[in-house]
């Protein structure tokens, strides 16, 4: 089986999209994550939820989560006002630190599609066709056709 | 020749720690083992020897202290009181710093420094977040009253706990010798921080509301480990206070405090023990090693008897070499390595005093020069990198020359101060 075939048609934002709309995108549709694209519609990068996460939660917060016991419920709603402030640009990391992209060509194999996965540390991989994203292979789509459910023997 | 090659060996050493192109932890190990290998120091004078080996009661002070600690934060009693301390300021951002830096200063006094900024750092920023105020100044401050409040007792910084036990001061010795002059240097620098960062601290009273929304009460994470912690720390302040009537050696109260503290809390091993930072006990093994080789092989008399020889009995003289030149050494170079290398200099100068009024001044110069010292600069103390590292990990950088040209100032001023002290307490008669 190939990337072409296990791809599923996947939400995409632009580099100018707001975290916010980003954020509401992965949690309307449950997803891991996001594939980001250049104007032209390149792909960009993968912006995973976790770096959503990290970026909601401010880093005093991460080293002594004993404070995050002492905020109120309208912390959420300046959770929500920073995200809309900042653009996925401002989450990525800066050009040098993301040269390899976790991309796939349509032809490659399930296991190339898992040792990307594997490498970058992504939850999803992006499929492309004559440079254009056409879809997203994720790790519980990979899962999904690696280890399909045996009939019940009984 | 031997003599040569071990001051090359310990100078060596002293200047890869110092410069840390290597870790400060390989390079004091490789300068005990220098030592080994130049034939000075073997297992008995490493380990056995009072004098010249691993001064124990420092480590075990030092490994009791830090699980105690290690226990006391995850109670989340720090947050609290931070909190409740931002909270009872009321949004005014000077009277919100001057608490967070006495509750920092009374804390370093009991802890070590860069456990109280670790602890303290990231409830500012919380403060500082919901106030919507800068957190730099803030930071830099706690940062300068950690080091003074250190200051204050035999606990409150390595520097401290080495003294202690080469000079074989109490507790008692330190609180009554250091903690009147250390509340003074506080209040000044208080006043020096109003100053400085009078343009930060403008207006009276910010937007309050999100500060007060905060539930300091969340933070305690367990109740029950609290009111046992604090029933151990209590008690283990008291055992220090009185351990010279007790005839107990400091060290012995701060381990059975941390066996207490295990015992009742019913922590994993992990848990408590994940908190004990033994780079930095190895460091102090590898560095009592490389001094104890320059006192057997006779470097330390020598420069003792330099020292004596140019000083006479100019005891106020002595004690102002020291205090300025310890305030000047700390903010350029770690400063329990120096101690660590001056202590059984100081040590041989108060015996060649017999017992002489003022004689015993050196010991406090030396702990206030060398405490004090380390706010001049960015690198002088553990507890300015620290707070520095966590402020750029947060998105506010703090450079080097900003906290230095605030820190020189504090620093300058309270060493000023302390000399004055010294001078005025123990020579004025």
């Amino acid at each position: 089986m190939h990337a072409g075939e296990l791809a599923e048609p996947f939400p995409v934002v632009g580099l100018a999209t707001d975290v916010l709309t980003a954020a509401r995108t992965m949690g309307d549709r449950r997803l891991p994550g996001v594939i980001v694209c250049e104007e032209d519609g390149r792909p960009h990068t993968i912006l995973p939820g976790s770096q959503v996460v990290r970026f909601m939660i401010p880093a005093y917060v991460q080293d002594d989560p004993t404070l995050a016991r002492v905020y109120d419920e309208s912390a959420s709603e300046k959770l929500m006002t920073k995200l809309s402030k900042r653009t996925v640009r401002d989450l990525l990391p800066e050009p040098q630190d993301r040269d390899e992209l976790p991309v796939v060509d349509q032809d490659a194999t399930i296991l190339e599609v898992a040792a990307v996965m594997a490498r970058m540390r992504s939850p999803l991989v992006a499929v492309v066709e004559g440079g254009r994203v056409i879809g997203a292979v994720t790790v519980s789509r990979l899962f999904e056709a690696l280890f399909p459910q045996q009939p019940d023997a009984s | 020749m031997t003599q040569a090659l071990v001051v090359a060996a310990f100078a060596t050493a002293y200047v890869l720690i110092a410069t840390e192109r290597i870790h400060r932890v390989a390079a004091a190990l490789s300068g005990a083992a220098a030592m080994v290998l130049l034939g000075v120091v073997d297992a008995h004078v490493a380990f056995f020897s009072e004098r010249t080996g691993v001064d124990w009661n420092v480590i075990f002070l030092l490994l009791g202290m830090m699980v105690i600690v290690g226990v006391l934060r995850r109670t989340g009693v720090f947050e609290y009181l931070a909190i409740i301390t931002a909270k009872r300021a009321r949004g005014r951002p000077f009277v919100i710093m001057a608490s967070l830096m006495v509750l920092t200063a009374v804390a370093s006094a009991l802890l070590d420094n860069v456990t109280t900024v670790l602890l303290v750092a990231p409830v500012t920023l919380l403060v500082c977040e919901q106030i919507g105020a800068p957190p730099a100044p803030y930071l830099i401050a706690e940062a300068m009253a950690a080091n003074i409040g250190g200051t204050a007792t035999l606990v409150g910084d390595p520097p401290n706990i080495i003294i202690g036990s080469r000079s074989g001061l109490t507790f008692n010795d330190f609180v009554l010798n250091l903690a009147p002059i250390v509340v003074v240097l506080l209040a000044i620098t208080i006043g020096l921080c109003r100053w400085m960062f009078r343009h930060h601290l403008a207006g009276d009273r910010t937007d309050i509301d999100a500060l007060m929304a905060l539930d300091e009460r969340e933070a305690i994470t367990d109740p029950r480990l609290l009111a046992k912690s604090l029933v151990v720390l209590v008690a283990v302040m008291a055992a220090f206070v009185s351990h010279s009537v007790l005839d107990v050696e400091p060290s012995m109260v701060a381990l059975l405090g941390a066996g207490a503290l295990v015992a009742i809390s019913r922590l994993e091993p992990s848990e408590y023990l994940g908190e004990v930072e033994w780079p930095t006990l190895v460091f102090f093994m590898g560095l009592f090693v490389m001094v104890g080789a320059l006192v057997e092989t006779g470097v330390i008399a020598s420069l003792a008897k330099i020292a004596t020889d140019a000083l006479g009995q100019r005891y106020f003289l002595a004690s102002s070499v020291i205090i300025v030149a310890s305030g000047a050494l700390s903010g350029i170079v770690d400063n329990i390595p120096y101690v660590a290398t001056m202590a059984p200099l100081v040590q041989d100068l108060v015996h060649a005093g017999h017992g002489a009024p003022g004689a015993e001044a050196a010991w406090w110069s030396l702990a206030l020069g060398a405490d004090l010292g380390g706010n001049a600069t960015a690198v002088g103390a553990s507890a300015n990198v620290v707070v520095l590292g966590i402020a750029a990990r947060n998105d506010h950088h703090i450079s080097f020359w900003t906290f230095t040209k605030y820190g020189l100032v504090v620093a300058t001023v309270t060493i000023a101060v302390a000399w004055a002290y010294v001078g005025l307490r123990y020579f004025a008669a």
